[in-house]
């Protein structure tokens, strides 16, 4: 019992511990951040799920169905930062519900159908930043009890039934107020004392949007002497009387910056009257914008009289005509016409202007000239323009221009460098088309850029000077544009400064080795979306300052990888995806590289093979270094092989019959031998052997039998097969005549280089060489063999006088005799006689 | 209606409009959401203002929104554009700038350039995302024209 009870206590925690350290299942929620964000939007949820940790910082529980939030139901997540509770059909919010929650920095009810707030209802969320209250039904800003949230800066209530602008009295606790919506509701009428608030407590921050409420009626005075950042006025007037007497009762105010207008879908005025504006005359306002008005018209400029002090003015989507009747008197520092009606383009003479941005009017004819002496930025992008002669100080009028965009407009055709522009930083033509931009060194006296963009300009660089004087620049956008040749050239050489260079989609194939290296202060480059069929990483190497390669989209092979080499320190993003990689052991070196590096490269478990075919479409990562050693040793063992086999079939080839009397001699063995001796001889010399050899041998004592090839070889039979078979395997001797004959007969040679072997093989000295006639010593030396044989073994001499014959056919006999056997098969006399009876 | 499918498989299809020689119909391709849309004048000749009426529960913030529209015939597609409805700076629309949860009803024109549909069978994708390219809303069309 002890025991199992300390086993029980030893294994609980141990569980415990176990279970703790199994995957947690956020289920039915996701984890977007470990330990801080997560997902539960429209999971089914009744109830806040319990199986979040309680470090959870962004919690979102969208379109669900909590309806009811109880006390302290989020008790469990002290540190929650945004808590968004959009669509959750809530309908009551208990005391307290958010206690505890004094981190939280944004509370979202947008679309809640929430029928009562208590006073404590917002409680706790001492750190409450933005509360976004968008549809919940809400009647009156009085029913929000925010009073304590004093460091509220953003408070979003549009979208509910609000009919009341006046600012309740807890407002005067919300001094860090920056931004209050208000917009559709269900406002129509302001009164001064809606706003008594902000007579006690100065907002100097505060922006307000009453767009798409209806107003009827302003109390005159109800601004007067109120500070706004912002005031939005969209879509609130449905005449234009009512417009202009409300415009007339804001008198008194001080606004940053007055927005006035209409949404493109809830237009109500029908037309215009210049004298809507005149109102604004009592106004103290810096920016004035302006959008959205159906027949508005700058027909009479009257209508801008009231805003000669603003220092910006915006007009969007307004049907905007004369403009040139501007007066130069007025003190307009900005102005932005964007999307306006315009006929042409307008001829402006105003010398307060700095900022001019003139886009999406598309006015579709040549640019004509500015007369805008203070101009520092020109935007006049998306218009349709064509600029016939590109560019110089006077067709701005101006000396004075750091910021140029002349993107997304037709032809420019470059005529001068920029004369008198030197103050240039920025300067974008992307999607304008360029011409004749190679003709000359075109940005040589912009020694201040810092931003250019040439994007999809059709620019065909040709020229060698094409980025000369550019040295301060910066950033440089290229793509979409090409080079001669489809190559880099070394071209950048002026551009040290240069931290962005974006070349991708210029139909690049190669790319000079040095051109890269000026750039010592590069930090990105784009190549993608080139031709290019292998990367160097060696350029690179001195660019010390590179963070991010880009190279995808090309038709890289393989990663050209030297010794020595070093990527850049500060290289942390590398992307060379969508390539043709060979996955070969060709380019092992390369694709090791690859695993090694995947730290830096992008999306490195989505890069493929494109070839070889085995590997098409598979991921780099897959490929195996162990294959290559595999194929190789078996490549060299194949190697190997076949050499040797070879040399065996030359061997065999060129031995063939020498293996033939081995295998022969093995299958007869010894003692079966049925001749004394082989003969071999030149058919010249056969006289000499039927009448003195065979004679004296044959028929003498002992008797001896000779296999003579005219007599003893089977017909029907090769004569190869013969010689092997009758003559040597079946002889114990070999009698080699030599003569003049001898030499020069084939087959004797034949026959003689197999008796050599036959000898070898049968480790006795059986054959007896018998000169018959002196041959001439060159002669012999053809057979080399045979002659340093002759030389060194002592051969049998055939003489013509009697005494020399005698002793021939004695030492001939006794060589014969050496080795034969005793009692031979089918020679049961041989042996009887010795030497002595050799006598003839 | 717009919420929560009853079960089954995708969400129903709907009927824009049916008259005229003309029929569109149409069906959410967004897994979490239904909505609502219908074209008010249906005939063939496409008017330079297309009234249209559009009810969606947003899923998402619509600070800015994009739409994309594929047109597909046959299985390939013969057209394509995308087009900016709510931009950061200058909100053309009311409901630009609109809130996850909210509702969102549009009643009113379409500019295009008018045309005549020719006759066949058309598939249109449509699909809307906000800044972040989350989606907002997507629908599979089909036009029958005859």
């Amino acid at each position: 019992m002890i025991s199992s009870s300390c086993l029980a206590r030893t294994l609980i925690p141990a569980m415990a511990f176990l279970s703790c350290l199994r995957p947690e299942s956020w289920d039915p929620c996701t984890e977007v951040v470990p330990n801080i964000t997560y997902q539960c939007m429209e999971v089914n949820l009744y109830n806040i799920p319990e199986n979040l940790p309680s470090s959870t910082e962004n919690l979102d529980l969208s379109f669900n169905f909590l309806r009811h939030l109880g006390s302290h139901n989020f008790s469990k997540f002290p540190e929650l930062r945004v808590l968004d509770l959009s669509r959750c059909g809530i309908q009551v919010i208990e005391d307290d519900t958010y206690q505890g929650l004094n981190q939280l920095s944004t509370l979202i009810l947008t679309g809640n159908p929430v029928q009562h707030l208590d006073l404590r209802t917002f409680s706790g969320l001492s750190s409450l930043q933005k509360l976004v209250a968008v549809e919940i039904n809400l009647n009156s800003l009085e029913d929000l009890p925010i009073g304590h949230l004093k460091t509220l800066k953003e408070l979003n209530v549009a979208h509910n039934f609000i009919h009341s602008f006046k600012l309740p009295e807890y407002f005067c606790n919300l001094s860090n107020l920056e931004y209050m919506d208000l917009s559709n509701n269900q406002i129509h009428n302001i009164y001064h004392k809606d706003l008594q608030v902000l007579y006690q407590i100065p907002f100097h921050n505060l922006s307000l949007d009453l767009s798409l409420n209806k107003i009827d009626f302003i109390e005159p005075g109800a601004f007067k002497d109120i500070k706004l950042q912002k005031l939005v006025l969209r879509s609130n007037f449905d005449s234009m009387d009512v417009m202009k007497t409300c415009i007339q009762s804001l008198a008194g105010l001080e606004v940053y910056e007055l927005v006035l207008g209409e949404f493109k879908n809830e237009r109500q005025l029908n037309e215009f009257d210049k004298s809507a504006l005149e109102g604004l005359c009592n106004l103290t306002i810096e920016n004035f914008r302006i959008a959205f008005f159906d027949e508005f018209s700058l027909d009479d400029i009257g209508v801008f009289h009231c805003l000669e002090n603003v220092s910006a003015v915006s007009l969007l989507n307004l049907y905007v005509n004369h403009l040139e009747r501007i007066p130069k008197e007025f003190r307009w520092q900005s102005l932005e016409l964007i999307d306006c009606d315009l006929e042409q383009f307008p001829t402006l003479t105003l010398s307060s202007l700095k900022r001019f941005i003139f886009t999406a009017n598309e006015v579709s004819n040549t640019f004509g000239e500015l007369d805008l002496q203070s101009l520092e930025f020109l935007d006049l992008s998306k218009n349709g323009l064509s600029f016939r002669s590109c560019c110089s100080s006077r067709d701005f009028g101006t000396v004075r221009l750091k910021h140029l965009d002349l993107s997304f407009n037709e032809v420019i055709s470059m005529s001068s460098n920029f004369v008198d522009m030197e103050q240039l930083e920025h300067l974008d033509f992307q999607y304008s088309t360029l011409k004749r931009a190679n003709a000359f060194s075109v940005f040589l006296s912009l020694t201040k850029l810092r931003y250019l963009d040439l994007s999809y300009t059709n620019t065909h660089v040709t020229f060698d000077g094409f980025f000369h004087g550019l040295f301060s620049l910066e950033v440089l956008k290229m793509p979409g544009n090409s080079f001669q040749g489809n190559s880099l050239p070394n071209i950048l050489t002026n551009l040290g400064n240069l931290t962005f260079l974006d070349l991708s989609n210029c139909q690049l194939e190669t790319i000079d080795p040095t051109a890269l290296n000026p750039l010592g202060k590069l930090q990105v480059l784009n190549m993608s979306y080139n031709k290019l069929l292998s990367l160097d990483l060696f350029p690179y190497e001195n660019l010390s300052s590179l963070q991010v390669v880009d190279v995808s989209f090309n038709r890289i092979v393989t990663l050209q990888i030297q010794e020595r080499y070093h990527l850049p320190n500060k290289l942390t993003l590398l992307n060379v995806t969508q390539n043709d990689f060979a996955c070969a052991c060709e380019h092992q070196t390369s694709l090791q590289w690859i695993k090694d590096q995947r730290q830096l490269l992008v999306d490195v478990e989505q890069m493929l093979c494109a070839t070889p075919a085995g590997m098409k479409g598979l991921p780099v990562l897959s490929f195996r270094n162990t294959t290559c050693q595999m194929s190789k040793t078996i490549i060299s063992v194949s190697v190997l092989m076949v050499i040797m086999v070879s040399l065996v079939v030359v061997l065999v080839y060129k031995f063939y019959f020498h293996l033939m009397l081995l295998a022969g001699c093995k299958r007869y063995g010894r003692g079966e031998c049925t001749y004394d001796a082989f003969v071999i001889y030149s058919s010249h010399d056969e006289d000499w052997v039927r009448n003195e050899l065979v004679k004296n041998l044959e028929e003498g004592v002992p008797p001896f039998r000779l296999c003579l090839h005219y007599r003893d070889f089977i017909p029907g039979v090769a004569i190869s097969a013969n010689i092997i078979q009758e003559g040597f395997h079946k002889s114990r001797k070999v009698i080699v005549v030599v003569s003049k004959n001898f030499i020069q007969s084939r087959w004797c040679i034949f026959e003689y280089e197999i008796a050599q072997t036959w000898q070898f093989l049968s480790t006795c000295s059986g054959i007896i060489f018998v000169i018959l006639q002196k041959v001439e010593k060159s002669l012999l030396r053809q057979q080399v063999e045979l002659y340093r044989l002759l030389n060194r073994n002592t051969y049998l001499e055939w003489e013509d006088n009697a005494l020399g014959q005698h002793i021939f056919w004695r030492r001939l006999r006794k060589a014969l005799l050496a080795g034969k056997p005793q009692n031979p098969e089918g020679t049961p006399d041989a042996d009887m006689q010795p030497e002595a009876t050799s006598a003839m | 209606a717009l919420l929560y499918p009853s079960g089954g498989h995708g969400w129903p299809t709907h009927t824009a409009c049916r008259d005229g020689g003309l029929e569109v119909l149409y069906q959410s391709c967004d897994p979490l959401q239904d909505f609502g849309f219908s074209i008010d004048q249906c005939s063939r000749h496409v008017k330079q203002n297309l009234s249209i009426r559009f009810g969606i529960i947003l899923g998402e913030d619509i600070q800015e929104l994009f739409v994309d529209v594929a047109l597909v015939t046959k299985g390939s597609p013969f057209f394509n554009f995308s087009y900016p409805i709510c931009e950061k700076d200058q909100p053309k629309f009311s409901f630009c700038g609109r809130r996850k949860g909210e509702k969102f009803y549009y009643a009113g024109p379409v500019n295009n350039i008018g045309f005549d549909i020719p006759e066949g069978e058309y598939q249109v994708l449509v699909e809307m995302y906000n800044e972040n390219r989350s989606p907002v809303g997507c629908a599979n069309a089909t036009v029958i024209c005859c």
